[in-house]
């Protein structure tokens, strides 16, 4: 068995399936050496790279010479781009693309002035003392991509990872009407071989094949003749006749018909150690690392029966079409079809004042009979020609039914991602049907699924990720419950319910002598409120947190009634009840707008549904401790609120949550049975009588008045929140100290030993309570 | 200024679907003119009479679908359909079976399936089935051939025949297996034959058969299979299908015939009598109905190929083709989901 490398020499070739033999006409262009048109007026040099990877060398309104870099850049992918001619650049505005889209696309406009003078060319005798990088750095600063019509950039396909066994030099030109790799094959045999051998020194490969397609006996003559009289090491080198067919030219189909073997679908070439570069492309190479010439024009062949003077023209590049139409074509109105590429697989151009760009091999100016001939769509009668031409051998029509049907996921399983768009299959059915076209449509479906998936998949991440987080939150939150209640049932267990009813009975006493001022507490608390207001600094963002606070309040508040409990509950219900008035109260006073109508109203129905909640689930005497409980680890978090800032908004969020809260108690009120109720009202009273003295104050804060008002009734309804909690924590206190120990047994110093400041320290609680659900909330929605 | 946008490429060959079609019928051409030779205007007369039926119905279909109707009846299928149609069913048949067997093939089994491309069976088969199911007589009662035959019909004779009645001597020499009018197919003789106790050689020793192979069949045959090569140098065709149809068919009825010679036709009695070549080239081959791979296609003649042979030998029907057809394409979208090429780059051991 031979090796690949005998078989290469020994001249074997491969078939490679499928293919077409579509009509060449080829000499209509190839017959006149390579010419020059006169320079036109302006020059449209398309820069996508700006701004994302490179940024303007030259302001606007700057001199430029030909072959000045009007761009730069540092990233790999990073394409130079040069000044065709030398003149003025006058703008970077958005052009009309070279693309069968004709999409605007940021362009660099040079005004010529006609000199056409060159900058200082970087040139070298000799490239062998050139280093590898030095080489790859001077074909970058030359801006040369693959001009076989890929226009991939030739420094990153120079600089493989793997090693290069095969390079080959692709000189096939399969596609009818287009000569220009032919000319220059024909003309420039001699630079084309230097840019071999400067390849050659770069990837060190085995072996060179130049492959030419039969068609092209004179190129192949030009090559061969001076291969005799070059430097370059002959002996590697092997220029190979590839009998003519469509799409020999093709990377793939090229590689298959000279080493048998098959680029692995979605690999490339360089995995089987094999490197395939347009003869252009090297011709370029020569240029750029002998000459220091960047790639500022290319070969375009000029073709069709509308062509004056079809033939091969240096056109630089950034060239306006429009000009070149001006010259070469019959001029016909109306406008007709101009052709980009070949009619395989060119686009038809849009816009003709769209620029030549790097990868333009051809215009091609058919007329009106020589192609493009509307044919009507007919059904597919499933013949099967497309599948006998297919290179990709895939199965046209079987994709066509699918791409037809949008089943676009069925399509790719017959491995449209294979494709390659050659035309092959559109070019013999009979049925006229546009395969490719379908094809196109169905690949960028499939390109818009995938990235709509990975989307999905990555929004699933995120909330998979916050779903488990919030779980072992609420997990931690209930340990620290259950720790908190434990500790303090063992601090209760002396209690006597008695000695509750006892403390009731006094707080009672007191409520009744005391006058009612309820809205003289609500502002007092608001007064404290707006000073914590001013200091804050927090918008939108927090409305929003709070919104959500609101939303975990309600649970929280409901996890905390389920658990309530026999007698105590009616006190706490009580409680809360008194302190419903406060908001009813306070509505004139604060400035009411739509939407927090809006909102109380939405939140009322969501506090009914909690209240109702509530009151189904009731449990052991205990567990008012643990609520007891909640109400004291509310109070750390009020340390920490400071530190979030609350503002108009905030105050109107909490206004909201005070309705809701309001209404909340309400619903509790309604379910009070108990005769331990009247004792609430003591506490009420108490509560009112702390209040007055900010009464006096409120006047003064006048200003920030709506706010105040707003933040007061937020934080009164906080209270009464808290106050849910607190009366057991008042109890707790009270049987404490009938028991003879003033200590509160958990619950913090806040909520202490006077009934006075016991009632401060309900508030503070609550204030406190509601300052850690929004520091909570306000922290989810930073994570 | 703005061009049209169309999409490459910008060159297609000038094959279109119609040129087919026609071309596919100009090859069935010889064999119809050696059928006509054989078994006299009958068959020319059930072509003028199904291509006529099959172009009204198919625009009446279409005015009814809402679809373009010039442009879908220039397409010639219709006409192809329906020309398979009249030369396999008896010559001298009564018109209004050509008539209601063009109207199932085109109005039902082709275009209540969606049109042309569209439909699961062979339309001219599927209505060939329904016709023998419907009306066996009619469709059994084939013509003697004129070179055997005791009354060659004429051309007059045959409109006669076909718009008017049968005569009923068909009928009876349809019973006693002498010569007359029609006759029975020689595979239908042969099972007649076999059934009634006769050995192979002796139900070949039948008039009908000439050194053991059917008259005038023979010919026939040879004519389609001549047409059949036209379309394959033509490149109307590949040649999977119907390699796969006469190699599957071969080789089944060799070793039945090496096996037992005494009560199996020969492998050349099998190809070339009845409709074999005319199926195996020009009615297994209908792209729409058949498999869509090259394997695919090797895969479903061959099915065809040993669907005929099962028939045919244990049977009852001895026109095994339009049933195997029907059976094979069945089995297409199961073939083509089985048998996918290997696409570029996907070879399996790398």
């Amino acid at each position: 068995m031979l090796s690949l490398l005998e078989q290469i020499d020994s001249g074997t070739l491969w078939q490679s399936p499928g293919g077409i033999h579509p009509p060449q006409i080829k000499s209509l262009s190839n017959t006149r050496p390579i010419a020059r048109l006169p320079l036109a007026q302006e020059y449209v040099i398309p820069v996508p790279q700006l701004g994302e990877q490179a940024i303007l060398a030259v302001n606007i309104g700057d001199l430029v010479k030909k072959g000045t870099p009007l761009t730069q850049g540092q990233s790999a992918t990073y394409l130079a781009v040069h000044s065709p001619t030398s003149g003025i650049l006058v703008a970077v505005e958005e052009r009309a693309s070279n693309h069968a889209s004709g999409l605007p696309v940021l362009s660099c406009i040079i005004q010529a002035d006609g000199l056409d003078t060159w900058s200082l060319l970087d040139s070298h005798q000799d490239f062998q003392p050139l280093s590898n990088a030095e080489m790859l750095t001077r074909i970058q600063a030359a801006g040369i991509a693959g001009l076989g019509g890929a226009a991939f950039p030739t420094h990153i396909k120079l600089n493989p990872v793997s090693d290069i066994e095969l390079l080959i030099i692709n000189g096939i030109e399969c596609e009818p009407y287009i000569t220009s790799d032919d000319r220059l094959m024909r003309e420039y045999s001699h630079d084309i071989l230097t840019g071999v051998s400067i390849i050659q020194q770069l990837i060190g490969p085995k072996r060179i094949i130049f492959a030419v397609e039969d068609n092209k006996p004179d190129a192949i003559k030009a090559i061969k003749k001076a291969l005799k009289r070059h430097p370059i090491n002959s002996a590697q080198i092997r220029v190979t006749a590839v009998p003519t067919k469509y799409p020999s030219g093709g990377e793939k189909q090229l590689i298959q018909m000279l080493t048998g073997q098959e680029v692995p679908s979605g690999a490339i070439p360089a995995q089987l150690g094999m490197l395939v570069q347009n003869v252009g492309t090297v011709f370029a190479i020569k240029e750029a690392v002998l000459d220091g010439k960047p790639l500022i024009e290319r070969v375009v062949t000029i073709t069709g029966e509308r062509a004056t003077t079809p033939g091969n023209y240096w056109l630089p590049i950034g060239t306006p079409i429009e000009h070149v139409l001006s010259l070469s074509q019959t001029p016909k109105k109306p406008p007709q079809h101009i052709i980009i590429g070949g009619p395989m697989m060119g686009y038809i151009l849009p816009q003709a004042s769209a620029p030549i760009i790097k990868g333009t091999n051809c215009l091609l100016l058919p007329s009106d009979n020589e192609m493009l001939v509307e044919q009507q769509e007919k059904p597919c009668i499933r013949c099967g020609e497309c599948a006998q031409v297919c290179p990709a051998l895939l199965l046209p029509q079987q994709l066509f039914w699918h791409a037809q049907a949008k089943e676009y996921d069925k399509a790719a399983s017959y491995n449209l991602q294979d494709c390659i768009e050659c035309g092959c299959c559109s070019y013999v059915c009979p049925s006229d049907i546009p395969l490719v076209e379908y094809y196109r449509v169905a690949k960028s479906a499939l390109r818009e699924q995938s990235k709509d998936k990975q989307e999905a998949d990555l929004a699933k991440q995120r909330f998979d990720a916050r779903t488990q987080r919030l779980e072992e939150e609420k997990t931690a939150r209930e340990a620290k419950q259950q720790q908190a209640a434990s500790r303090r049932k063992a601090n209760v267990t002396n209690k006597d319910n008695d000695v509750i009813a006892a403390a009731m009975a006094r707080i009672k006493a007191k409520k009744d002598s005391s006058p009612s001022t309820q809205e003289i507490t609500a502002e007092n608390t608001a007064i404290a409120h707006t000073e914590l207001a001013q200091k804050t600094d927090k918008k939108a963002q927090i409305a929003a947190a709070l919104a959500r606070a609101k939303a975990k309040k309600a649970q929280m508040a409901t996890a905390l009634n389920t658990d309530i409990t026999s007698p105590e509950k009616a006190q706490l219900n009580a409680n809360e009840g008194a302190i419903t008035h406060i908001p009813v109260t306070d509505s004139p006073i604060v400035d009411k707008k739509a939407k927090i109508a809006a909102a109380v109203a939405r939140a009322k129905a969501k506090k009914a549904q909690m209240a109702t909640a509530q009151n189904t689930d009731i449990t052991s005497p205990e567990k008012t401790q643990l609520n007891a409980s909640e109400g004291s680890i509310a109070h750390i978090p009020v340390i920490d609120s400071p530190i979030v800032d609350k503002k108009a908004k905030i105050a109107a969020a909490v206004a909201k949550a005070k309705a809701k809260k309001s209404q909340m108690a309400t619903a509790l009120n309604t379910d009070i049975t108990s005769p331990e109720k009247p004792q609430l009202n003591a506490s009420e009273g108490s509560q009112r009588s702390i209040t007055q003295t900010p009464v006096i104050d409120s006047p003064i804060v006048d200003k920030k008045a709506k706010v105040a008002a707003a933040v007061a009734r937020a934080k009164a309804k906080k209270a009464q929140t808290t106050a849910a909690m607190q009366p057991q924590d008042r109890v707790t206190t009270e049987n404490q100290t009938e028991s003879s120990s003033e200590q509160t047994p958990v619950t913090d110093s806040l909520s202490i030993e006077r009934p006075v400041l016991d009632k401060k320290a309900k508030i503070a609680a609550a204030v406190a309570k509601a300052k850690a659900k929004k520091a909570q909330a306000q922290q989810e929605n930073k994570d | 200024m703005a061009f049209k946008i169309a999409s490459s490429p910008h060159l297609t060959q000038h094959n279109q679907t119609h040129t087919v079609m026609q071309r596919v019928l100009l090859c069935a051409l010889p064999g119809v003119a050696v059928q006509c030779y054989f078994f006299g205007f009958g068959s020319l007369i059930q072509i003028i009479l199904a291509i006529s039926v099959a172009l009204l119905c198919e625009a009446a279909v279409l005015f009814l679908r809402k679809r373009a109707i010039k442009s879908t009846l220039n397409d010639n299928s219709a006409m192809l359909t329906a020309l398979l149609l009249a030369i396999s069913i008896p010559p001298l048949a009564p018109w209004w079976v050509i008539v209601i067997g063009t109207c199932f093939a085109i109005g039902i089994v082709k275009h209540l399936y969606g049109g042309l491309g569209q439909n699961i069976f062979n339309p001219a088969m599927a209505a060939y089935v329904m016709l023998l199911i419907a009306f066996p007589v009619q469709m059994t009662t084939w013509v003697a051939p004129n070179s055997i035959a005791l009354h060659p019909v004429g051309l007059l004779q045959s409109i006669q025949y076909i718009f008017t009645h049968m005569p009923q001597a068909s009928i009876d020499s349809y019973q006693l297996g002498v010569d007359g009018i029609s006759m029975a197919t020689p595979l239908d003789t042969v099972k007649t034959s076999l059934s009634s106790g006769l050995t192979m050689q002796e139900s070949l020793q039948n008039r009908i058969f000439a050194d053991g192979l059917p008259v005038g069949w023979l010919w026939i045959n040879l004519a389609y299979l001549v047409g059949g090569l036209a379309m394959l140098k033509l490149k109307l065709i590949r040649w999977q299908i119907s390699v796969g149809v006469l190699c599957s068919l071969f080789i089944l009825s060799s070793i039945g015939f090496i096996l037992n010679p005494d009560s199996h036709l020969g492998p050349l009695v099998h190809l070339f009598s009845g409709a074999t070549m005319l199926s195996a080239f020009f009615i297994a081959t209908d792209p729409v109905t058949a498999a869509t791979s090259l394997k695919g296609r090797l895969l479903f003649g061959a099915l065809i190929g040993i669907l005929v042979y099962v028939i045919r030998t244990f049977g009852g029907y001895p026109d095994a083709f339009a049933f195997a057809v029907l059976l094979a394409n069945l089995c297409a979208p199961f073939i083509d989901y089985y048998v996918k090429p290997r696409a570029y780059g996907h070879r399996i051991s790398h």
